[in-house]
């Protein structure tokens, strides 16, 4: 037979339990995948394109729908980079607020892909968990916020909501349970033979092949690169805070799931210290806090919350051009906004952590079996809305 | 040659009367009440996620809201599927996935459109590059929201087995 004999092409996807929103377009010799193109573009949404058409304060909801399960941390992006362009910053007491919601995302957002990668491999067990141990994270963060997941919570100049009664012991509670949770999933699902054999040395990053494609997030510190955006551009109450930058050695697809646990057991740790040391103060920046006239702001006292001043809503930024750069949970988020002085912003792009992690797929899933797709895509935590915008 | 059982001018086309005499068995009372009680409580959703809603939709199957109590089964092939969520946003190019899936599934099949870019474009209204899904699929119950609770997503099920119940889902009259 032919060399072209032996290659059939194998569409995975849109429609496959490990596909996504996305196609794999793969290349099989037999049971060997020869190479895989993916196919993105199904959830191009035009989110870049859209928000020259609405206020800056309305972007906010906009750039939360593509990540969706990490939402605050590409909010805290978008705003840092709104608040260069306007010159102003938020008070501390915001600030540490912002560091706390992004840290529960965190948390929340790797459960997220830790039980995406369990069902990929097929342990349903790791699924149900994951997912049940993420909904504690989204309960305190819908005390907080009141929502779900997207919760608007930062706006330029501070944030929505403070503290609610009551919320530092069950957050005590809630990061207590999960540090006794973190030995059962190595029990049952870190240190399975089965997990093990599917996952070790399967899909190997290499230190220099990382750096050279530009990877970005946890895929590229479990390759032993110890980037992160936390602690080479600090932002918010980041300075502050005493962790470690999680990283790996091996690069292979079970180093890439037991970093994004490391830094679980970071954000526990984080959150744990933003509650000791979270200073007193507003949360809304001065400039607009004399907007709101006084008996609002008994209102705001009495509930905790501020009323949105009237001057945001119709932001009109200086002309110019801001750029901002946040850690978000699946990598390094990069928000560009160029105002010409309307209310509405001449350019604004958004570089998301999956778009650069997309390239992974071709580089990795090549001279693999058809059982490491699965595999190596639930290792690298990608999100095909993230992606695609 | 003599008659078989299909063809046959004399005897009538058996197979043909049989299949009709079974469809109007299965439509009379007794036995549509049974069937529609079975659809009712075995709607398994395919996997087909569009958009970002499907974050919310694994939440609803994952175990605090565990909508498998209602039947509701997410499965991996339309084949063994008889309920599809859209998922969100539908884009132009997931459309043309969604026809492919929904026409796979064997009848009676039913659509539940979830979020508001589903209803109407939602936050992506005016976006160049998405399809309302009420445009090209039969779109039984609609879920609001953005996106909407898992909870909202058990009650959209169970509307749909009231619907189913009663008689008025659109994929039972196809």
């Amino acid at each position: 037979m032919s060399e072209e004999e032996h290659v059939l092409e194998l569409l995975i996807g849109p429609q496959h339990p490990a596909s996504g929103h996305m196609r794999l377009v793969a290349k099989v010799d037999g049971d060997v995948v020869v190479s895989l193109r993916p196919d993105i573009g199904y959830v191009h949404r035009t989110v870049e394109k859209l928000a020259e058409t609405k206020n800056y304060i309305q972007i906010i909801p906009l750039i939360e729908r593509p990540p969706l399960a990490d939402t605050a941390n590409h909010n805290l992006g978008y705003v840092l980079a709104l608040e260069r362009l306007l010159g102003i910053e938020a008070p501390p007491r915001a600030q540490w607020l912002r560091t706390l919601l992004a840290e529960m995302t965190r948390i929340h957002s790797h459960f997220y892909g830790l039980g995406i990668h369990g069902i990929m491999l097929g342990s349903s067990t790791a699924f149900m968990w994951a997912f049940w141990d993420r909904e504690i994270m989204i309960e305190l963060a819908q005390r907080l916020t009141g929502a779900r997941l997207t919760y608007s919570y930062m706006i330029p100049g501070g944030v929505r909501r403070d503290l609610p009664p009551g919320f530092e012991d069950e957050m005590d509670k809630a990061l207590r349970y999960l540090e006794r949770r973190i030995p059962d999933y190595h029990k049952i699902f870190f240190d399975n033979p089965v997990t093990r054999a599917r996952l070790e040395g399967v899909g190997v990053l290499r230190r220099e092949d990382a750096i050279r494609l530009g990877i970005v997030g946890p895929n590229l510190r479990a390759s032993g690169v110890p980037y992160d955006v936390r602690k080479v551009d600090p932002y918010c109450a980041y300075p502050e805070l005493d962790f470690n930058v999680v990283t790996r050695e091996e690069g292979d697809s079970l180093a890439r799931m037991m970093v994004r646990v490391g830094e679980i057991r970071e954000s526990i740790n984080m959150i744990r210290q933003i509650l000791k040391k979270m200073p007193d103060g507003p949360i809304l920046e001065e400039r607009y806090l004399k907007m709101i006239p006084p008996k609002w702001k008994e209102w705001m006292a009495q509930h905790r919350r501020i009323k949105l001043p009237a001057a945001l809503i119709s932001l009109r930024p200086p002309k110019g051009e801001a750029v901002a750069r946040v850690e978000a949970a699946r990598g390094e988020a990069v928000y560009y906004i160029v105002s010409d002085g309307s209310p509405k912003p001449y350019r604004f792009r958004v570089v998301s952590p999956s778009i650069r992690n997309v390239v992974l797929f071709e580089h990795l899933i090549r001279n693999c079996r058809v059982a490491d797709i699965p595999a190596i895509y639930g290792s690298l935590d990608y999100f095909p809305p993230e992606a695609d915008r | 040659m003599v008659c078989g059982i299909s063809g046959s001018m004399w005897l009538g086309d058996l197979e043909r009367t049989a299949r009709k005499a079974a469809r109007w068995l299965v439509e009379r009372t007794p036995i549509r009440s049974l069937r529609d009680w079975g659809i009712a409580f075995s709607l398994w959703p395919v996997h087909f996620t569009t958009a970002c809603c499907g974050a919310e939709f694994a939440a609803a199957s994952a175990p605090r809201f565990d909508a498998e109590r209602f039947g509701f089964l997410p499965f991996v092939a339309p084949r063994q599927c008889n309920l599809m969520l859209i998922e969100g946003t539908l884009t132009k190019k997931m459309a043309d996935a969604a026809i492919w899936v929904y026409e796979q599934m064997p009848e009676p099949k039913f659509v539940i459109a979830m979020g508001a870019c589903a209803i109407d474009g939602g936050i992506f209204w005016n976006s160049y590059n998405i399809v309302r899904p009420k445009d090209i699929l039969p779109v039984e119950v609609f879920i609001p929201g953005c996106p909407p609770r898992p909870e909202a997503v058990a009650r959209a099920v169970i509307k749909l087995q009231k619907r189913i119940r009663r008689g008025e889902a659109i994929g039972l009259k196809v």
